[in-house]
């Protein structure tokens, strides 16, 4: 009985491994297509490998060259693409730092003081994270062109701001509930200002959820999509864009590269953000 | 004396803390929020833009009223809100089905395995979300990954039509909603007495009787938590299904973005936009409602 009762744990325990390796191949395989993809040499189709080359990714440094192959319709130049990049980074590093100051003090306010109408700021906070991509994307721009706003890199990072501050504010909150709050009491009884006792005491305990909470607004900004998309207005493409943009005209070994050094950046970027976030107090 | 300047000082810092986000959040969200409600009552204008008069016929068209004698009754706009919601209600129905078993594969693990897993699982959501479905074109498309490999193993003579299809909307949202909806389920199995399971086991029960009395409810919160956030992205989705569903498919998501983007007409994108923000509030509230009395009862 005892015997039966082992070997029926070790059969769950063997089930429950072969599960979790597949959940993982389902979240990790698409992404690992892409890369393998983005070496294939064969530039009709990415599913059929023809050979090893780095060429996709030299046709975004340097462009598709002069002789006039197929690609080259598909090829942005690098040009093209630097500026894009550059109103990503823009915009991303912008909304990312307004949204971890706003999201920080907010946080502070709501762990430190009791005041009427906290708990409506509470259910505030989260509103801009339950209401749909689409709907705030939407609302956004009938507001700014009804106030006469020009729609441009600011309306983007105005945007931004508006989800990425609750955002930060959730992932700083959790750090301010998980630290002692008796030597913030302290300070204040040995006469350190409110002021002094924030700088000296409480940052330094709370600093690894505030540059989490930055790293991971700052992914979040630089991959946003929708809300972008309808805020973005002509002049002031960001980098989902233009891939989605891409995207549309046609799949593209270019693509695939671009995607693979996107990719690369924000999985290395959120994975020091998750890193700071969860390293215990 | 003394007590009344700290107060005061107190009050002009909580003051300080919380006027930049009640600005950011009153001016750019709760106002032009209030101004889609607005908008979705005003007549569309001839050439884009609206007129400032009382118009309940956006909501009139989204249930198929005739606008004028050349339209006949036909309430495709709810035919597209209704298959929506299909696809939001079976995307969450899959990745609970998903990530359920997943989340007890990591809870048993050793503490240092299951930071790494968790680390994994929750990776993917910071990957640029048209990449991710991207990857789903590659993936599905005729001449695609799992095309080519079926075909030369031989299982296939005809590439399977997979892109394009209810089915790929709802497989790529799944994906993309993973990590949502693992998350919630995972705080919850994690937190789940073991003693009990033996206890229920010790006293008769099937592993099913115990599977339906104690497991399931006692991570139920989690699944109620999981399940409304794949639902509300993907309710409103309009990028998945915009790549992977192509013409075929639609969601009312894609009707917005038609609405405010090519054919102009603002109010009639707002009314739209307002479904979907009704239906987002009203599973909200449902939830709100359900999951209070078991907050207190847990309390005494």
């Amino acid at each position: 009985m005892k015997g039966r009762r082992y070997s029926a744990a070790r059969l769950w325990n063997a089930l429950f491994n072969g599960y979790g390796f597949l959940f993982l191949v389902f979240l990790y395989l698409p992404l690992g297509l892409i890369v393998v993809y983005s070496f294939n040499a064969n530039p009709i189709n990415m599913a059929v490998w023809t050979g090893f080359t780095f060429d996709w990714y030299a046709t975004i440094f340097v462009g598709a060259g002069t002789e006039g192959n197929f690609d080259s319709a598909f090829t942005e130049s690098p040009e093209r693409l630097y500026g894009v990049v550059k109103n990503s980074f823009l915009v991303a590093l912008s909304a990312a730092s307004i949204a971890t100051v706003i999201g920080t003090a907010t946080a502070i306010a709501l762990s430190r003081f009791n005041f009427l109408g906290k708990r409506f700021y509470q259910a505030l906070l989260l509103l801009p994270m339950l209401v749909p991509d689409i709907v705030l994307g939407i609302a956004l721009l009938i507001f700014f062109v009804g106030a006469g706003i020009h729609l441009g890199l600011t309306t983007i990072i105005i945007g931004h701001v508006t989800f990425l501050s609750s955002y930060v504010f959730v992932i700083v909150s959790a750090r301010l509930a998980g630290i002692d709050t008796t030597l913030e009491k302290a300070s204040a009884d040995l006469g350190a200002g409110p002021l002094t006792t924030f700088r000296r005491v409480t940052l330094p305990q709370i600093m690894p959820g505030v540059v989490g909470g930055f790293l991971l607004a700052f992914i979040i900004s630089l991959d946003d999509v929708v809300i972008t998309y309808f805020i973005a207005g002509v002049g002031s493409q960001t980098l989902p864009l233009f891939i989605l943009a891409m995207m549309r005209r046609g799949l593209r070994p270019q693509i695939t590269a671009l995607a693979v050094l996107i990719l690369l950046f924000s999985l290395i970027v959120a994975s020091i953000g998750l890193f700071l976030r969860n390293r215990k107090p | 004396m003394m007590g009344g300047t700290v107060r005061s000082r107190r009050r002009k810092a909580l003051l300080l803390l919380l006027a930049p986000i009640s600005l950011i959040l009153g001016l750019f969200f709760l106002i032009p929020l209030g101004i889609v409600v607005v908008y979705s009552f005003l007549e569309p204008g001839l050439y884009g833009g609206v007129e400032w008069t009382w118009y309940p016929y956006n909501y009139g068209r989204i249930l198929g009223w005739p606008l004028n004698a050349y339209e006949e009754f036909d309430p495709i706009y709810l035919a597209i809100f209704l298959n929506s919601l299909k696809f939001a209600l079976l995307t969450v129905l899959f990745s609970l089905l998903i990530c359920y078993p997943a989340a007890f594969w990591v809870s048993r693990m050793s503490q240092r395995r299951k930071s790494f897993v968790m680390f994994l699982i929750t990776l993917p959501f910071f990957a640029s979300l048209l990449i991710r479905i991207y990857a789903w074109l590659l993936l599905l498309r005729p001449t695609g990954f799992i095309n080519t490999v079926l075909e030369t193993l031989g299982v296939i003579s005809q590439p399977l039509d997979m892109i394009f299809s209810g089915f790929a909307v709802v497989l790529g949202m799944v994906y993309i909603f993973t990590p949502f909806m693992f998350l919630p389920i995972y705080a919850n199995v994690e937190k789940l007495d073991y003693q009990l399971l033996r206890a229920s086991r010790d006293l008769g029960a099937s592993p099913l009787d115990t599977f339906l009395r104690v497991i399931l409810p006692l991570t139920a919160p989690g699944i109620m938590a999981g399940s409304i956030i794949v639902f509300i992205p993907a309710l409103g989705n309009f990028i998945v299904p915009s790549f992977l569903g192509g013409s075929k498919v639609q969601m009312t998501g894609n009707l917005i973005e038609r609405a405010f983007l090519q054919s102009r007409d603002w109010p009639f994108g707002a009314a739209l936009a307002l479904l979907i923000m009704a239906s987002v509030l009203l599973v909200l509230m449902l939830y709100i409602m359900r999951s209070a009395p078991a907050h207190e009862r847990g309390a005494t």
